[in-house]
């Protein structure tokens, strides 16, 4: 509170850089990261974990700092309100993640590892520019900033074919979807004027007010700008990876290292999700051209597909990345359903899927670091009875996926839904259900596994791969214990306490329309 | 005491899962001390059940015990617990069946002794919950987690094709409720239109106004939900599977309380948030039931496998309290309630019976069985008790129900009553027959030779049963007067969308028709 009297006589620069401060904690931490590692003294893995941890940190407890603030930076491009709070928190904690499941997965594939967590870092603040910003140069300037870390990382891992091909793949589609949206981008502003949000919103109500009126006025903008739209939701649904712009997603998902799936899976895709939110809000809320029959559309095709491609992979990465297309499906839902209470929705349902997300992948991290299971469900087979507790939270958040009561899962999806049933969405909130009772078949197939295992299987794998006791007990990374419990306890209190995150939610929601 | 006697459900509900957490730091190896342990802890709970039944008042329909406290504000979901004449009753059946259930697995489950009784005691917190919430969300939320302990305890401690029964049943019972809960959403938010307020407690949304043709269309989403879980005829699939394959203990608890639940959402969310939609259906709803009843009784007689046959015994059994629910006179649905609990007794010891067999002899099919009735006098004794009861024979619990069903459904449906009581005799049928080729004739199988009666523990768990189905046959009035009031007053809540729905009909035409 001391620093209150600074904000009311403040000045163009100060205002500015008060709006980025979280972003600019991150960059400075990451070029610490990069520095340090020029000396030999510093030069350990250990250091660059524990500095971009305390990075993120640092970054959390500004954005609590200024999170009763309303701030307009750099002539009203960056914004930062409770909406940014809400999502820079959750963004920072994926990024957390991240950062906690790569300590010994970077010691065991032997990797460089300042780079990798300073590209980490990069990566946060990419993705927290993008949810602040609030003009067409800035959304296309951080989108790529942010895909190009993504890009690297993908392809982190030195020699393996399979990481540099899955990073190639991401880079092609990936320089074409940023292609659309610039082209979107062009087209929007020609046919308003305007790079500002805010402002291109004003300018479509006049439109829309004055096509009231008198029929026919502003149709030919109507028609540029819709063809903008277009382009832009491209561009924007492929980093959401909605189903016809998904066909990256599983590639990506299976080449990179695992804490970088987990990081795309749930990072880029909240940021992706919220700047596509804020934009709905703003522009494609005035429905022009029926966009949101094509919404419908994408939703249902983003479900279908990915939990009828998840029922048939089995990698777990792989169903773990379809099943990411489906839960985008679902989240789309809540932005359809819209108004305050979908918008509310869509976030709640964003937290708790970094949740049951992170945690999926931080045990598909331990299987893999101790060698003995590899990304094959079948070698899932009897793993329950050998490691309990890393079995039954698994379980715990495929049972989250699926939508179970007790979960966040549950909770979020209930929230989009409802929301939608309030907008009048009949139909694909049915189609919504089928799918999730569809896609439980696939997650309790590996509950199947990791339980019930075919006795001979079972045998085979568990034997095979040397004595019978725990051999992961002793060499769990904390860090991957750590994500394990906080996402634990947090799905569960998300499923249990919704309230407090509900408020949350709200309090962000609320500022979406604080214009 | 007071404190305890207010918040008596709660206590009710989570004291097994304060149970769990007793239990989680006894070692595996120590099976001993987590089967006493489990079976001790599940007493106390039963004794601790008892005090609903002393102090339940018996002269009033309103809920009691009640508790509310804030949830979710913001969806108006509340933690609303409260019981009736009808819950009570089932809370009772659910703790003795899963203390009865516990005792019995002390040979049956060999394996995992520690992840079973963890599993099964979270199962009754869920199972208490579903019956005592009174709030749409709470309700949900316990009745569809439900699953995933049951969903355990078939997978991991079954036999023979216990993967694919468990993940059938989770996936038949998973997809109602989720179509089910399109309904419930959809109620919910029709609520909030009509009085700008969020809220999921029952007794507010019974007041929504919903038009006659959407009451057919979310009828139809719920019935799907609870039709799946009695089961009703063309959806019971999973539950000869699930049975059969489940042990003994999930076999009882299935049977005993998970089938009733079915029941007690029609009863408790259907019939009275759609009354319209239920008595436009009750017609094709109770057809469906004399065909369950019909079926499941062809069904039973020609099976070689016991438990199977005792399984669809249960489709059979559920069409008749179907029958009596959707008939909807007062007496009727007395029976129905009734029937509930005393379906859970006699299948519950039929399933206990089959499951001692089958601990001794390794078999469930009934020609390797044969002249057991000379080795084990005391299992031939108790085991006739169950069969008689299940097939209804005066002065057993069994008779009452279906009397009372029978009867209460006579002036209403009399052709299609008459068809369903041909169920009776089917039922004799079967079990006697079953009865006769398992326990009577000669000995066939050597293995029967060395047949051991049973011990004492075994006698513990059934004896309750038995004394229940001797209480409820001779002297069913403590039962019925805390039912009654209930009952009446979910039929005086609907009867009046009755008499509008007889005069939509007349002004129609269709009573012609």
């Amino acid at each position: 509170m001391h620093n209150m009297p600074l904000i009311y006589g403040i000045n163009f620069l100060e205002k500015s850089m008060l709006s980025i401060i979280p972003e600019t904690v991150i960059i400075i931490f990451a070029f610490m990261v990069l520095f340090l590692a020029f000396f030999e003294k510093f030069a350990k893995r250990k250091n660059s974990y524990y500095l971009s941890l305390i990075g993120i940190g640092f970054s959390i407890l500004y954005v609590l700092m200024l999170s009763d603030r309303n701030i307009y930076g750099f002539y009203g491009s960056v914004v930062f309100n409770g909406f940014e709070v809400f999502l820079f928190i959750a963004i920072l904690i994926s990024g957390m993640f991240t950062v906690l499941m790569s300590k010994d997965y970077i010691e065991n594939s032997g990797m460089p590892a300042p780079e990798y967590y300073s590209l980490i870092l990069f990566a946060l603040s990419a993705m927290m520019f993008l949810v602040s910003s609030n003009n067409l140069i800035m959304i296309f300037l951080s989108i790529e900033f942010m895909s190009i870390c993504a890009y690297i990382l993908t392809g982190y891992i030195k020699g393996d074919t399979r990481s540099t091909e899955a990073a190639l793949k991401y880079f092609i589609l990936g320089a074409f979807a940023s292609a659309f949206l610039l082209l979107g981008a062009v087209f929007i502003y020609a046919s308003t004027g305007h790079l500002n949000l805010y402002a291109i919103h004003y300018f479509l109500g006049n439109i829309s007010y004055a096509g009231s009126n008198k029929a026919n006025s502003g149709m030919g903008i109507k028609i540029y700008i819709s063809a903008g739209l277009l382009l832009f939701l491209v561009g924007l649904a492929f980093k959401m990876s909605l189903f016809p712009f998904h066909s990256w997603t599983p590639d990506a998902y299976d080449g990179a290292p695992t804490p970088i799936t987990s990081f795309m899976a749930t990072g880029i895709k909240i940021a992706a999700f919220a700047i596509f939110l804020r934009i709905y809000s703003l522009i494609y809320n005035f429905n022009i051209m029926n966009f949101n029959d094509i919404l419908w559309l994408l939703a249902v095709f983003s479900m279908t597909f990915g939990n009828i491609a998840a029922l048939l992979s089995s990698n777990i990465k792989r169903l773990l990345a379809y099943s990411s297309i489906a839960q985008a499906g679902y989240i789309i839902v809540g932005i359809i359903g819209g108004g305050f209470y979908g918008y509310s929705g869509t976030l709640f349902y964003l937290l708790s899927y970094i949740f049951m997300t992170a945690g999926a992948f931080a045990v598909v991290v331990i299987f893999e670091n101790s060698d003995i299971i590899s990304l094959d469900i079948k070698r899932y087979s009897g793993i329950g009875y050998k490691y309990p507790f890393i079995a039954a939270s698994m379980s715990f958040f495929l049972l989250s996926f699926a939508g179970i009561p007790v979960t966040s899962g549950f909770m979020g999806k209930f929230y989009v839904f409802s929301s939608a049933v309030k907008s009048g969405y009949n139909w694909l909130v049915v189609v919504a259900l089928l799918n999730s009772a569809f896609a439980a078949f696939y997650y309790i197939k590996i509950i199947v596994k990791m339980y019930m295992p075919d006795k001979e299987a079972a045998n085979q794998f568990l034997n095979s791969s040397g004595d019978n006791s725990g051999i992961i007990g002793g060499t769990i990374d904390d860090g991957l214990m750590l994500t394990i419990i906080i996402c634990l306890i947090l799905t569960l209190l998300m499923g249990v306490f919704p309230q407090i995150f509900i408020n949350f939610a709200n309090n962000s929601a609320d500022s979406l329309w604080r214009i | 005491m007071d404190f305890f006697i207010r918040h008596l459900l709660s206590i009710l509900i989570f004291f097994p899962t304060v149970s769990i957490f007793l239990l989680l730091p006894v070692n595996k190896k120590n099976e001993w001390l987590l089967r006493n342990l489990s079976t001790f802890l599940s007493l106390v709970e039963f004794i601790f059940s008892l005090y609903l039944f002393i102090y339940f008042r018996t002269n009033t329909y309103k809920f009691q015990f009640v508790e509310k406290f804030n949830w979710i504000p913001s969806f108006g979901a509340t933690y609303f617990l409260g019981i009736d004449g009808v819950s009570l009753f089932l809370i009772l059946l659910t703790t003795l069946l899963t203390f009865v259930s516990l005792l019995s697995s002390y040979r049956y489950i060999k394996t995992h002794v520690k992840e079973f009784v963890i599993l099964m005691l979270l199962l009754e917190t869920f199972m208490l919950g579903t019956f005592a919430a009174l709030d749409v969300l709470l309700f949900y939320l316990f009745w569809e987690f439900m699953l995933i302990p049951m969903y355990f305890i078939i997978g991991m401690w079954g036999t023979g094709n216990r993967v694919y029964s468990a993940v059938k049943f989770v996936l038949y019972t998973l997809s109602g409720s989720l179509i089910m809960l399109f309904g419930l959403i959809y109620i919910f938010i029709m609520h909030y239109d009509q009085t700008g307020n969020f809220t999921f407690n029952i007794l507010r949304l019974y007041n929504t106004h919903i038009p006659d043709g959407l009451q057919l269309i979310l009828f139809i989403a719920l019935f799907l939900g609870f039709a799946i879980k009695i089961p009703l005829f063309p959806f019971h699939t999973w539950l000869p599977d699930a049975h059969t394959e489940a042990p003994t203990a999930g076999s009882v608890i299935l049977a005993g309380v998970l089938l009733k639940f079915g029941v007690y959402g029609f009863f408790r969310f259907a019939i009275p948030l759609l009354p319209r939609a239920a008595f436009a259906l009750a017609p094709f709803v109770i057809i469906l039931g004399v065909i369950g009843v019909l079926y499941g009784a062809f069904v039973s007689i020609v099976q070689k496998d016991l438990k199977r046959l005792v399984a669809f015994s249960s489709v059979s059994h559920m069409g008749f309290i179907i029958i009596g629910l959707f008939a909807m006179s007062a007496i009727s649905v007395d029976g129905s309630i009734i029937q509930l609990i005393n379906h859970g007794i006699a299948t519950g010891a039929l399933f206990l019976f089959v499951g001692m067999l089958y601990e001794r002899m390794h078999s469930r099919q009934i020609k390797d069985f044969g002249g057991i009735a000379k080795k084990a006098p005391i299992l031939t004794a108790l085991f006739m008790i169950s069969v008689l009861a299940s097939v209804g024979l005066p002065g057993l619990n069994g008779f009452i129900g279906e009397f009372l069903i029978l009867i209460g459904s006579f002036h209403s449906y009399p052709v299609l009553t008459i068809i369903a009581s041909s169920g009776i005799i089917f039922a004799a049928v079967y079990l006697l027959w079953m009865f006769q080729r398992v326990m009577f004739q000669e000995v066939t199988n050597p293995a029967a030779e060395n047949f051991e009666d049973m011990n004492l523990r075994e006698i513990i768990t059934v004896l309750p049963l038995i004394i229940l189905m001797f209480l409820i046959g001779f002297y069913p009035m403590p039962f019925l007067e805390r039912i009654d009031p209930t009952v009446l007053h979910f039929l005086s809540m609907i009867n009046h969308h009755k008499t509008v729905y007889n005069i939509i009909k007349l002004k129609t035409g269709l009573s012609n028709a």
